[in-house]
Parts: C-alpha cells; structure tokens; sequence
C-alpha cells in the first residue's frame, strides 16, 4: 500500500530568524494512507491550515522533510508540481476564490492548469459538477449568480475535477445551514465511495468528524496531541475541553449515562445507534 | 410588556442592479414584537431572510413597504436611523470584517467616540464593556494576534460601550472553534440574563437557539413559526422539511417516544435516567 502524503519532523516558523519567530507547527510526523478518511481537530490557531498547507507544498517546512506519494517534494520543481495535482486543498470559504465568467471554466481551471486534453477537461468538469449536485444548465451561468450553497459546491468541484489523491477539504460546510452541511457531507462521501480517493478533513463540528472519519489527528498548540481511531480520541473527553474542544453531544449523553452505572457503551456517535441500543435496553428491560 | 421593537407587515425589497436583474424580496409581510429583555433566537436556512430582517431591525436597511419602530422612532431616514442605531447595536459573522482599530480599546472606543460622548466618558465606558466580556486584561493587544472567540467579544464590547439596549448578533459563532463559540454565547447569555439587554441572535447552531426565550422560524422571506425553544424543537419534521435540523439530545429522545421534549444533556440523561431506573 503506497503512503500519498508523509510528513517528517516538520515544523513550520513564521517570520524566522527575526524577535517576532513563532512556530505555526512543530516537530509534525505522520502519515496519511491511501483509502483514509482522516478528521483534523483543534482551536482556531492551533496549526490545522498551516499543517494541510504542507501536504501539497504550498507552504515549505522550516524543518523536516513533506513526502507526496513517497518522493520528497523539496526535491525538483516537477516532484512539486506533480504534487499540487496529487493533492487537492481546499480552503475555507472556498467560494471566495471563484472568479471565471462561467461555473463550468472556473471547475476546468485546475484541470486546465494540469494541462489536459480538452475532452479530458470537459469529462472531468461534468463529472465533479455531477459529484457536488450542480445541474447541467446552471455550468453556463455566472458563478456570481449561484445561492451560497451552489457557490460553495461549485468551488469543491473545482478541485474533485483535478481528481486529486487525496483531497483535502477546510471547514467545507462553515457557514451553511443544517441542510446545506448534510449535503457537502453527503456528496463527500459519495465522491469517496465511488472513486476511493483519500480524504482529509478539517472541522470544528465534533459530530461531523465522528460521523465521516476513521482516524483523528488531533492538533494542540502547533502540535499533534492524539492520533487515533474516532474511539481512541473520544474517549478523552476532558483532555479534549482543555484544549477547547469536545466530543459529540450524543456521545456526551451515552459517556454520562454509562459513568451513572448504566448498561450502555459511552463510545456512541449517531442518534440512530444511540436510539437501537436504548430501545433493546428499554424493551429487554420491560420484559 | 413593553416593545422595543415594533415591526408591522414589513417587506423589503433589494434594488435591482445595474444589469437590470429583477429586484428581489428578501422579507415578506412579517409583523413581530421584540420585547424589552427577551432573548429571541431566529433560525432559517441560508436565503431566508434572516439577515435582511436583522439589517431591518437596526435601521440599516429602511422598509420597501410596512414599518419598523424602535421605542417609538419609525426607521424612515438618516436621522432616525442614527438614533435607532444607539439604541439597537449590532454584531456580524466575521470579526475580521468589524474591527477597525490596532488596539483593542482603541476598537471598542469607536463607536461612543462616532457618537460624540466625552473622553473621561469613553475610557469609562471602555473598562467597564472590556471588564464584561472578560477582554479587559487584553486591552492593549492588536486584535489580529486574538483567537475568534476573543475578537468576537471585542466586538460585543464595542456594541455595550455605546449603551445600546439591544444587541443583534448575526450568526456570530459560525467560524469560530467549539471554546470560541462558548465564550460568545456565554457572554451573550450573561448580558441578557444579568443586564437585562435584549437580544436577538440569528444562527445555525440548534443548541444556541435553545437557550432562547423565544425562537423564530424563518423561510422565504416570512416567519413561518415562533415559540418556546420546547414547542419548536418538538417538530423535527416540520424543521427539517425548512433545511433545520433538532439538537441530538432531542432527537434521541424524540425517536425514543418520549413526549416532553428534551433541550439539553443535561435534560436527555435526566429524562433517560428514570426510563432506565430499573436497568441498574
């Protein structure tokens, strides 16, 4: 199995060699594995942008060594370049960004710049348009003239159209209202599952990161402070609110029905497992 | 009860733009009261109106057709709409957008200085809205170097040390960190709570609107529902058919079939622990 994105003793320093010097990370190892869906946690300034920076070169390590599909990416321009396209990053708020007369040039832009034949970038643009729910007709119109949530669409599908190997999406659903956030939750799992690309996502919803991922990384101060399956990390439940975080509401219930002694795991995540579990204990209970 | 803000079949329309696009509706028709002292939370998905209303509300924006009145000034000028804006204060989702100054009392002195109050007056009034939101010890910080949350209570501070006696948040949590958010709300909650300010908060996060005295229900434009935070969230489908959604702790005990309907953990594991007394 190849390692798409590895991470060697990195730190990143901000205006280095001056008074003002602050590491934005510190001493970062890890690994990202093919197939992954890997859920990035902290508080605001914590590292979390500065550390996905990394991952396909945009920022260069003050220290360390970042390597993209097993080939370090400090090595030539064209191991950098390959990596800008093996890794898609997609910012907060990435609907900023969107600048072409019409949604489908600015979803063919990526792919444009991979330098792509034309019918390769047509296929690409109406496949991610498909990915992120954008109907055909609205391709033509004026990115400027979609609601938030189209906008919001429009710019991911911007990078699924680069078909990365990994992509990387910051706070996707920031801002959106319940619905809108079931939706970018729903098409990245669709897009996962039918192209098995590797997906990293950053988060403050602790619900969301329970639902979708199978391991969280867990950033503190500029460094990492757990790494581990969903299970492992929140099962600290007090360690995660020293570092301003939490675990997920309904797992805050189970953890604190299970510490008064009741027969009920504290590691529950969804409603739905919430509600079997309760209604067997509630029915078994009766009879 | 008294009204602080009075808003009767108020609808407002945007202007269309230079590419001679259709104007478009944003608020149809809607009538409420905003209580002196209340904490109003107003929830909608994203178009529905919530933000215009809020722009609305402090005189921002003046009506298209219908009226607001705040403690008795209609909002139809310039004029007016200064004298509301002492009165109705207002915070945004980005803190980034809402800071004007390099030092952080710097910042919360802008808006007395604007209304032309004296110097002994502002530092006074500084203190004192710094002290409140707990950033007093930060006053001489640039506000770039504070987390979210901390620039967020900047901003409340500089809306408190205008005197305003009511405070309209818009979606003021929605890029900040689990902390942050609570920092935001807690202060929000004090200020309703212990100083009676009124407020009202327009967000996405169902837990915040929990805490609510009254919640409103946006879409397309109209209030579509109000109520106690208890009779709202007791319709999950009807919010969800709207693009809202219920707490998890309420929609846990909702499937369960029990029918008070649950707002917190606290409550949830209350409720739970009876239905279980016998399963020790």
């Amino acid at each position: 199995m190849s390692v798409p994105i590895e991470l060697r003793d990195v730190s990143h320093f901000y205006s280095p060699g001056t008074a003002m010097q602050v590491a934005a990370i510190k001493n970062i190892s890890l690994t990202i594995e093919e197939g992954e869906f890997v859920g990035i946690i902290g508080h605001t300034g914590s590292g979390k942008s500065t550390l996905i920076s990394h991952f396909n070169g945009l920022l260069k390590p003050s220290k360390g060594t970042v390597l993209v599909d097993g080939e370090d990416i400090s090595q030539s321009k064209e191991v950098l370049r390959a990596a800008r396209f093996k890794v898609g990053l997609c910012f907060q708020y990435p609907e900023a960004q969107l600048f072409e007369e019409t949604v489908a040039k600015d979803i063919a832009f990526g792919p444009k710049n991979m330098k792509l034949p034309e019918d390769e970038i047509a296929r690409r643009v109406a496949e991610a348009a498909k990915y992120v729910g954008l109907r055909p007709e609205m391709l033509d119109k004026s990115p400027f003239d979609l609601s938030g949530g189209e906008k919001r669409r429009a710019a991911i599908a911007g990078v699924m159209a680069m078909e990365p190997k990994v992509l990387v999406l910051d706070e996707p659903a920031a801002g959106l209202d319940p619905r809108g956030k079931k939706e970018i939750h729903e098409l990245i799992r669709n897009y996962r599952s039918r192209t098995g690309s590797t997906v990293v996502l950053v988060s403050h919803s602790m619900e969301d990161i329970a639902n979708l991922a199978d391991r969280v990384i867990v950033m503190n101060h500029g460094e990492i402070a757990m790494n581990g399956t969903v299970d492992e990390v929140f099962s600290h439940a007090s360690d995660l609110q020293t570092m301003g975080l939490n675990v997920p509401e309904i797992t805050r219930v189970f953890t604190a029905l299970h510490d008064k002694g009741f027969d009920v795991p504290p590691n529950i995540y969804s409603v739905k497992e919430g509600v079997r579990i309760l209604r067997a204990l509630l029915e078994g209970g009766v009879g | 009860m008294e009204k602080l803000i009075e808003i009767k079949n108020l609808t407002y329309t945007y202007e269309p733009d230079e590419e001679g696009q259709t104007g478009y509706t944003a608020v149809k028709n809607v009538s409420l009261d905003i209580n002196k002292g209340e904490f109003v939370a107003v929830l909608g998905h994203n178009g529905s109106g919530k933000s215009t209303l809020a722009k609305l509300m402090n005189a921002i924006f003046e009506p298209t057709e219908g009226t607001v009145t705040v403690k008795g000034i209609p909002s139809v000028s310039e004029e007016n709409g200064d004298r509301i804006r002492r009165i109705v204060g207002m915070v945004f989702q980005n803190p980034d957008n809402q800071i004007v100054a390099t030092i952080v009392e710097d910042d919360v002195a802008f808006g007395p200085e604007n209304l032309g109050v004296e110097p002994a007056e502002i530092r006074r009034r500084v203190d004192e809205a710094l002290k409140t939101v707990n950033m007093y010890e930060h006053r001489e910080r640039e506000p770039h170097r504070l987390s979210g949350g901390q620039k967020q209570r900047v901003a409340i501070a500089g809306v408190l040390a205008m005197r305003t006696e009511c405070m309209i948040l818009d979606e003021p949590t929605a890029m900040l960190d689990p902390k942050g958010r609570q920092e935001v709300i807690n202060t929000v909650l004090r200020l309703n709570k212990e100083q009676g300010m009124t407020v009202v908060l327009i967000t996405h996060f169902m837990e915040e609107a929990v805490l609510a005295d009254r919640v409103l229900i946006m879409d397309g434009g109209s209030v579509i529902s109000q109520g106690t935070p208890r009779e709202i969230f007791s319709k999950p489908g009807f919010l969800r058919e709207h693009g809202l959604d219920v707490p998890q702790s309420t929609e846990l005990c909702l499937e369960l079939g029990i029918e008070d309907c649950v707002l917190t953990v606290d409550e949830c594991v209350e409720k739970l622990s009876l239905m279980m007394g016998g399963a020790v």
